[in-house]
């Protein structure tokens, strides 16, 4: 059984925001790395997949040797090894079409991804790599439940309102994982250390096609006018809201 | 972040008498156990605020005779010469910051005990303190009168010279102006007692005369109860305090306007139980109305917005603090940053107060374990050294306030990684239900402003929802070890009384509950009656009988103290929770002991009964409030069954615990511990606490000689026997 998980270290904005001089991207200095919560999710699923099945996990991202600290912290939680591309623009078909090189070499059984990445939220990637490696793909998985010797996997995925769809997906597939879905699990301080200790396979990226996207611009959107504070006792309260909503549904 | 416009008003200088206040922070007289008698942890301590941005800082009381000591309680004395140089240094260090320093003239009357001097104090009338057991004054006559307002002027002009700006003439919290302008206290039918204008003439004199003295260099305080909550025989706001501020309008130039009388000073100092901040705003308001001087004012004053509204609603001019200010001395500069997350909030708990009340040592604080230790120990609260042992890891279990206070001054501190474990899914231990005690809301801000520092700290890491094994410690990778695993109330009924169980004891029992169990579980009593026994002492006992009142439960409070929770007498709380018991119905046993329980009755004995007659209490069910004990198996494992050489063939060089894990204690003495482990977490070996600095006279060869001399003559002198 082996599972490869394609993870990424994003980049999250604090309190405040600058952007830099072209207007094009966050100053880096208003942005702190860190492991995106989706792909814990995802790295502990592979995990509990390789305790029941044996195998391996096997950790790629696209990124600077700085998003190594994303790797060393899927390593520290039990994952196997660790391949980083670099050279890879950041938007998902570019990242799409770099995992897919990488990960079709592994020839895994699975492909585990998270749902989106928290700093630019597109959801694309795990799909696109699908398309690209011509599997099957579910999205928004929520519980997996995966037959070796049939090649199949029977997955539940989180539909609005509550919903679940079972599907069953033919296996090799890719599936993009839902926070939730497991506890990832946290790793001790010698897991951590060792995990400092593992060489990473660094890879370049082939690069060519277009990118999903090109930034014109980024920036902060005015803000809105009009919020009405509204203070009182709960009956009151209660009575502005009722009026206020009676007034715009006229 | 830059500070939010609306805060403004707070950055604005204002004008005192001949003094500019640079804003509108300021620290009201409060004790903290120096005095004048350890002036550079007193200069020190002042000078933090300072430097934290609060634009007037004052002594505590500062007594301007020896007939107005306060020996066993602690107050700074403006006496002699020594006191005007110790008293300086802390002037000097406040001016450092450009920050106005305050000296609270004091004399106490009948309210001081005198036990250093001897002397005796004098007052209006001669009728013992309402505050101290056997205190009585002279009854002051004319010349007395002129006597005690020379010495306000002599004071005056030593807190001159010593480098003060503000000068108090103080009189709340009882005190001889105040007694003479209160009923309650002067009984005298001369010009000086009697009518509002009799009553008010001693004051008037006082302030007119230190005015006289020295109103060209000094701005001129009066601190003022305008409620004693007496009613007729009390000061009153609208028939004293309101026509006394019109008096004296034109001679004093700052009003420090706040409430109560000495006997129940918690309407002043109010916990958090009974009293959000702000409390004082409506009498504030109404002197602010008439007076056309500056009026500053307590209000344990921790929201910035609340702070701007008191001054853009017109109801104060200055943000005058004791609690806050101990428990952040930076919350001026941390609202000016736009730091409003950073601001280590009082909880109102008034342990600080305790010290005081207690008499002698220097205060605590729950919330900032630096308070009263910024010179003795050189702790300063927001600056860290980086530990010359930081390349190592920590592991840090339990995240009650100890192991949280530990891990997060780690992670200031630079240590490469801390993992704070916690069994539970987050933060807070016990601290996480003390808070849902009735009245204790605001004491979840021990959790919260940890936690919130704990997230900004990269190489602190939480995580929740893990129990580690003593194998799974010894494993984990950490080079250093804290365990602060907490305490437990203990289920048998062995308490610190008859240091024994209490037969039939049992928490695990259905009708039988410990505060861990109904607080912590969600335990419930069955029945319509309880007995809650406690031998604490403090909050936990009373508040459960609280609890289990408001709840509709039949509740008797038991103890084989003489009174419930002694310890909140010095916490101020005391007063109001007897009125909330009383109000509850709670029935009160004091001087009982538990000789045996069973379903349905406990059997206790009046603790001074030589023969033990048994009295038995009907209760569907009990709660023990007798001790606490340490959670301290895992230490043990990793030290006695593991054992430190195979710790370390591990990895793990050091093995240390903290907080009520060592011992059951304070919350603000378990915050301490962990907080000085961590400082000191470099030093030779970390689990003795580094000697402090001891502000003492030292004994040398030239001073025995020339003390030998002298007092080897004076007793030569002394021939008659």
């Amino acid at each position: 059984m082996k599972t490869v998980v394609c993870i990424k270290q994003v980049l999250q904005l604090g309190d405040e925001v600058e952007f830099t001089d072209d207007g094009l991207d966050v100053d880096p200095d208003y942005l702190d790395p860190a492991l995106n919560e989706w792909d814990s999710f995802a790295t502990e699923e592979a995990l509990q997949l390789r305790e029941r099945l044996g195998g391996e996990v096997v950790l790629v991202t696209c990124g600077s040797k700085a998003s190594e600290a994303a790797l060393r912290r899927c390593l520290a939680m039990g994952a196997d090894r660790a391949i980083r591309i670099e050279g890879v623009a950041r938007d998902p078909f570019s990242v799409a079409r770099a995992l897919a090189e990488v990960v079709s070499a592994e020839n895994a059984d699975l492909v585990l991804c998270g749902v989106q990445s928290s700093d630019a939220v597109q959801a694309a990637t795990g799909t696109a790599l699908a398309e690209l490696l011509d599997l099957p793909c579910a999205a928004v998985v929520t519980k997996v439940d995966y037959d070796a010797g049939a090649r199949t996997a029977v997955v539940d995925r989180e539909l609005e309102g509550g919903l679940v769809d079972r599907v069953e997906i033919d296996t090799p597939a890719v599936l993009t994982i839902q926070t939730g879905i497991n506890e990832p699990r946290y790793a001790n301080l010698r897991a951590i250390k060792q995990a400092e200790q593992v060489e990473i396979d660094v890879r370049n990226a082939a690069g060519g096609g277009a990118p999903a996207y090109r930034v014109r611009k980024m920036f902060v959107p005015d803000r809105g006018e009009g919020a009405e504070m509204i203070d009182g006792s709960p009956a009151e309260i209660a009575a502005r809201i009722a009026s206020i909503v009676k007034e715009r549904l006229v | 972040m830059p500070r939010d416009p609306k805060h403004d008003i707070l950055f604005e200088p204002i004008k005192i008498g001949p003094k500019v206040m640079k804003n509108r922070f300021y620290q009201v007289p409060h004790c903290n156990g120096f005095g004048s008698e350890k002036p550079f942890s007193q200069a020190y301590f002042r000078a933090l605020k300072a430097e934290g941005g609060f634009a007037g800082v004052s002594t505590e009381y500062c007594s301007i005779s020896p007939e107005s000591d306060d020996t066993h309680r602690m107050s700074a004395r403006i006496w002699d010469d020594g006191d005007i140089k110790n008293l300086s240094l802390m002037c000097d260090m406040l001016h450092e910051h450009d920050a106005l320093a305050a000296c609270e003239l004091w004399y106490g009357g009948p309210h001081a005990p005198n036990m250093e001097s001897r002397c005796v104090a004098r007052g209006p009338s001669q009728i013992p303190s309402d505050f101290e057991f056997l205190t009585y004054a002279i009854e002051a006559d004319k010349d007395d009168i002129r006597y005690l307002q020379n010495l306000y002027v002599a004071a005056a002009k030593r807190a001159r010279t010593a480098g003060f700006d503000i000068v108090y003439v103080y009189g709340s919290h009882s005190y001889l102006p105040q007694q003479f302008l209160t009923p309650y206290y002067n009984h005298r039918t001369d010009e000086y007692g009697g009518s509002f204008e009799n009553r008010a003439r001693f004051w008037r004199e006082t302030i007119e005369m230190v005015k006289e003295a020295v109103g060209d260099d000094c701005a001129i305080c009066v601190r003022m109860s305008t409620d004693m909550f007496m009613g007729e025989a009390g000061t009153q706001l609208k028939r004293d305090c309101l026509p006394f501020v019109e008096l004296c309008d034109d001679l004093v130039d700052v009003w420090d306007i706040n409430l109560s009388g000495i006997a129940e000073w918690g309407e002043d100092a109010t916990p958090s139980r009974f009293y959000p901040q702000g409390r004082a705003l409506p009498w504030q308001a109404a002197v602010k109305a008439i007076s056309k001087k500056p009026v500053l004012g307590v209000g344990r004053w921790t929201n910035p917005d609340l702070m701007a509204e008191a001054i853009n609603d017109g109801k104060l001019d200055i943000i005058a603090t004791c609690r806050p200010s101990t428990s952040d001395p930076f919350l001026p500069k941390k609202i000016d940053e736009g730091r409003l997350d950073d601001i280590r909030e009082c909880i109102g708990c008034n342990v600080c107060i305790s010290r005081w009340e207690i008499g002698g040592p220097p205060l605590i604080c729950t919330q900032n374990a630096t308070a009263g230790e910024e010179y003795r120990r050189g702790w300063h609260p927001e600056r860290f050294t980086k530990a010359k042992n930081a390349d190592n890891d920590v592991l840090v279990v339990g995240a009650g306030p100890a192991g949280m206070e530990c891990a997060m001054i780690l992670g200031k501190r630079g240590m490469r990684r801390v993992h704070l474990v916690e069994e539970q899914d987050d933060m807070g231990g016990t601290m996480r239900w003390i808070p849902q005690l009735p009245g204790l809301g605001e004491w979840a801000r021990i959790v919260n402003y940890r936690k919130i520092q704990i997230d900004k700290l990269k190489n602190v890491e939480f995580i929740p929802n893990t129990k580690l094994s003593a194998k799974d410690v010894a494993e984990y990778g950490a080079e250093i070890v804290i365990v602060a695993t907490g305490s437990y109330w203990s289920t048998d009924g062995l308490n610190g009384a008859s240091h024994a169980t209490i037969e039939g004891a049992d928490a695990s029992l259905a009708w039988q509950a410990t505060p861990d169990q109904i607080m912590g579980e969600g335990k419930e009593l069955a029945g319509d009656s309880v007995v809650v026994f406690d031998n604490d002492g403090y909050y936990t006992g009373v508040s459960m009988a609280e609890k289990l009142a408001l709840e509709g439960k039949k509740v008797t409070l038991m103890t084989p103290l003489g009174t419930i929770a002694p310890y909140m007498h010095f916490t101020l709380e005391a007063p109001n929770q007897h009125r909330t018991l009383h109000r509850l119905g709670v029935e009160i046993v004091p001087y009982h002991l538990p000789s045996r329980v069973e379903e349905g009755v406990v059997v206790a004995t009046h603790v001074y009964d030589e023969e033990g007659h048994e009295k038995s209490f009907a209760a569907d069910g009990v709660v023990w409030v007798a001790q606490r004990r340490s959670n301290e198996a895992l230490f043990r494992e990793l030290k006695d069954s593991i054992g430190l050489d195979q710790l370390k063939a591990e990895g793990v060089d050091s093995l240390y615990r903290i907080g009520d894990c060592e011992a059951p204690r304070l919350t603000a003495d378990a915050v301490f511990s962990g907080h000085r482990l961590a400082r000191e977490i470099d030093s030779a070996d970390p689990s003795l606490p580094l000697p402090f600095k001891r502000e003492r006279r030292m004994v040398d060869d030239a001073s025995v000689a020339s003390e030998k001399a002298e007092y080897a003559a004076l007793y030569a002198e002394a021939s008659l026997s």
